[in-house]
């Protein structure tokens, strides 16, 4: 395209430095946040003022600041449990699911111990919340453990794989704690039972200690990644799995190693929301809408570029957004659903910028006099 | 018992148009896994538009464009950004899945219109669903086009040495494709299931994905495996019909997507393939940049 005495050229990228990655992914936010404003031009609202509401209340308030919190732990563990995975390549969109199951064996291990026939049972935490940590973290990995065998054994689509596992585990829990399930709650209100305070998680300021676990596990991946071989193992099987073969690199341990990281990670974004944050301590009756919520652990890790610990701040921002959004749309009356129209939004306006990621758009001044000569072809 | 196989049948025709539509894509070489997505877009904006036109027709044809147009995206990143069709039909099935949650809301709730009459019993989409098959079976083995869709599956260099233009080939494929999905999604809302709530596909178009895998990309089996689906999908509805007592209706839900899992493994172990020898396209996934 010529502008000009300037030339617009496209030119395929040999290496993309991470300078720019971020600059395209910060620009892809952009995008996305101003086309998302048309929904507050199309409820009458000033987008700026929109955006006002959105922030102040998951940034700055005193109410807004602790659910965004929650949810930012709650996203990073999601964006963890896509990440590892597709570092190899592999798709892991069954974060639902292995939350699910991970919320569930948290609430078995309650169970176990008489938490559900008693509200006021006091149950020894030190030993309690620990099993209940494990729990999680073992349902979750067995659901990952899954579509990671089947990947590495037999080949089989793990898109498919673990979509079919996340309805499969959404099923179940309805068998439990629904219509006389095992874990029914004594309300009778369609939610799961509710755990007994001497069970709840510990609060630092208000805010989980699950927080430590998340951020710690940023280091660990960034460590995992960064320094180890098993890190670059799996780096190299995302590369070409054919070729990881003939490095010594086993094709069938890759895949289920890395569900079963992505998926006890879920599990533990399921113990995270339902077991440790306030005002929740059971399986709510909309579990399935954080299951809906896991599915911006998509866009966290492929706006971060699989990248541990940039995942942080997106993940915050997200928290924030979707927390605000929720917020927003009732004081400013934009219809339900915005967080999960923005999730679409976000999600579209991605995929178009991932071309930036291979292309770059170079701009060259065309000079005339020397091509007239006819020495430049 | 006879109700029961009407639905069944009924709920067939959706996987059947759907996993068709895919299936077309697929030959052509382009991957979708965004069924589910475009469903939603097609059953979404036909319910809203047959609602408040109060025609059936203008419904469906709106199902069907805005399939269309989203095929036509799907195209533009696919075929020419040449983008990573995995991550591009990711992002299809999640602005379906967020946007028509948000859209689709303020109509929650039937339709509140007289159902489409039946033909002999039947769902008239389930002749037009078989029709397909059929045509799309004609075309894909008969005729020079479908000669240069599967070509262009198939190794799309090749092809393109040959006179075809690839391109617009896949193209054709991709935006066809997309408003079959769209149908198929309208059939489910404005037919099989006239209400609107949020999300309400539940698995639709990502058991019609696996369904395409199944078929080894052939339209005969597509149906067969179709119908085989949309009756156990219909069970897990309403398993009382036909063995009553016997598991939790929720248990029921998860059988259909059990079953999927356990095909899918089937298919992809080493005896089965060299049994049966999968005719997957050669460039399935893969964008064609000219050079």
């Amino acid at each position: 395209m010529k502008l000009g005495s300037f030339e617009v050229k496209l030119e395929k990228r040999v290496s993309l430095p991470g300078w720019e990655a971020t600059l395209i992914s910060l620009l892809a936010i952009l995008v996305a946040l101003v086309v998302f404003s048309y929904i507050f031009v199309r409820a009458g609202v000033d987008p700026l003022t929109g955006y006002k509401e959105i922030f102040s209340y998951a940034f700055m308030s005193s109410f807004g600041l602790p659910l965004t919190i929650n949810r930012f732990i709650f996203l990073l563990l999601c964006t963890y449990a896509f990440i590892i995975p597709i570092r190899a390549g592999l798709w892991n969109i069954g974060m639902a699911g292995q939350l699910y199951a991970g919320a569930l064996s948290a609430f078995a291990v309650a169970f176990a111990f008489g938490a559900k026939t008693s509200q006021n049972a006091v149950l020894p935490p030190g030993l309690v919340i620990p099993l209940m940590i494990a729990a999680a973290i073992l349902g979750g990995a067995v659901v990952g453990a899954i579509a990671g065998f089947l990947k590495g054994r037999f080949n089989t689509n793990e898109i498919v794989v673990t979509m079919m596992l996340n309805f499969i585990t959404y099923w179940i829990v309805a068998r439990l704690i629904k219509e006389g399930g095992l874990f029914m709650g004594a309300s009778g209100e369609g939610d799961g039972f509710k755990i007994p305070e001497s069970i709840y998680a510990p609060l630092v300021k208000n805010v989980p200690f699950t927080v430590f676990i998340a951020l710690g596990l940023a280091m660990l991946l960034y460590f995992l990644f960064a320094k180890t071989k098993i890190g670059y193992q799996i780096k190299a099987y995302g590369k070409s799995p054919s070729a990881a073969k003939y490095a010594g690199i086993s094709p069938y341990k890759i895949p289920l190693l890395v569900f079963i990281m992505g998926g006890l990670i879920a599990g533990l974004a399921g113990y995270h929301y339902f077991a440790a944050v306030p005002g929740v301590y059971k399986i709510t009756k909309n579990y399935g809408d954080f299951g809906d919520l896991a599915f911006y652990g998509i866009i966290c890790g492929l706006i971060s570029q699989g990248d541990a610990l940039a995942a942080i701040p997106i993940a915050l921002l997200f928290g924030g957004l979707t927390n605000g959004g929720r917020f927003a749309q009732g004081k400013l009356k934009l219809g339900f659903g915005i967080d999960y129209a923005l999730l679409g939004v976000l999600m579209i306006t991605l995929v178009a910028f991932q071309f930036f990621y291979r292309y770059k758009i170079v701009v060259v001044r065309t000079k005339k006099e020397t091509s007239d000569v006819g020495i430049h072809s | 018992m006879w109700e029961f196989i009407v639905r069944s049948l009924d709920a067939s025709t959706i996987f059947t148009i759907a996993a068709l539509s895919e299936l077309l894509g697929q030959r052509s070489g382009v991957l979708n896994v965004g069924v589910e997505g475009v469903m939603l877009f097609g059953a979404t904006i036909g319910f809203m538009v047959a609602q408040t036109t109060g025609s059936y027709l203008l419904g469906f044809l709106a199902g069907i464009a805005i399939g269309g147009l989203i095929g036509l995206l799907h195209g533009f990143f696919s075929i020419t950004l040449g983008s990573d069709q995995v991550v591009n039909g990711m992002g299809i099935w999640i602005l379906g899945f967020g946007l028509t949650t948000y859209i689709g809301y303020p109509y929650t709730g039937p339709l509140g219109m007289e159902r489409i009459p039946n033909v002999i019993g039947l769902s008239p989409f389930f002749f037009i669903g078989v029709a397909l098959i059929i045509i799309a079976w004609f075309v894909l083995t008969k005729t020079s086009l479908g000669l240069r869709i599967r070509s262009v599956g198939e190794n799309p260099s090749v092809a393109e040495v040959s006179g075809i233009n690839v391109t617009r080939t896949r193209y054709l494929s991709v935006i066809t494709s997309g408003m079959l999905m769209g149908f198929a999604g309208a059939i489910y809302s404005l037919d099989y299931n006239p209400v609107w709530s949020n999300d309400f596909l539940m698995g639709w178009g990502f058991i019609a994905l696996a369904l395409v895998f199944f078929s080894m990309w052939n339209p005969y089996i597509l149906l067969g495996g179709s119908i085989l689906f949309g009756t156990l999908w219909q069970l897990s509805l309403n398993p009382q019909l036909v063995l009553p007592d016997l598991m939790s209706r929720y248990i029921w839900r998860t059988v259909p997507f059990t079953i999927t899992v356990g095909a899918l493994m089937l298919m992809s172990t080493e005896w089965f393939r060299a049994r049966w020898g999968a005719a997957k396209p050669e460039a399935l996934g893969q964008p064609y940049i000219k050079d």
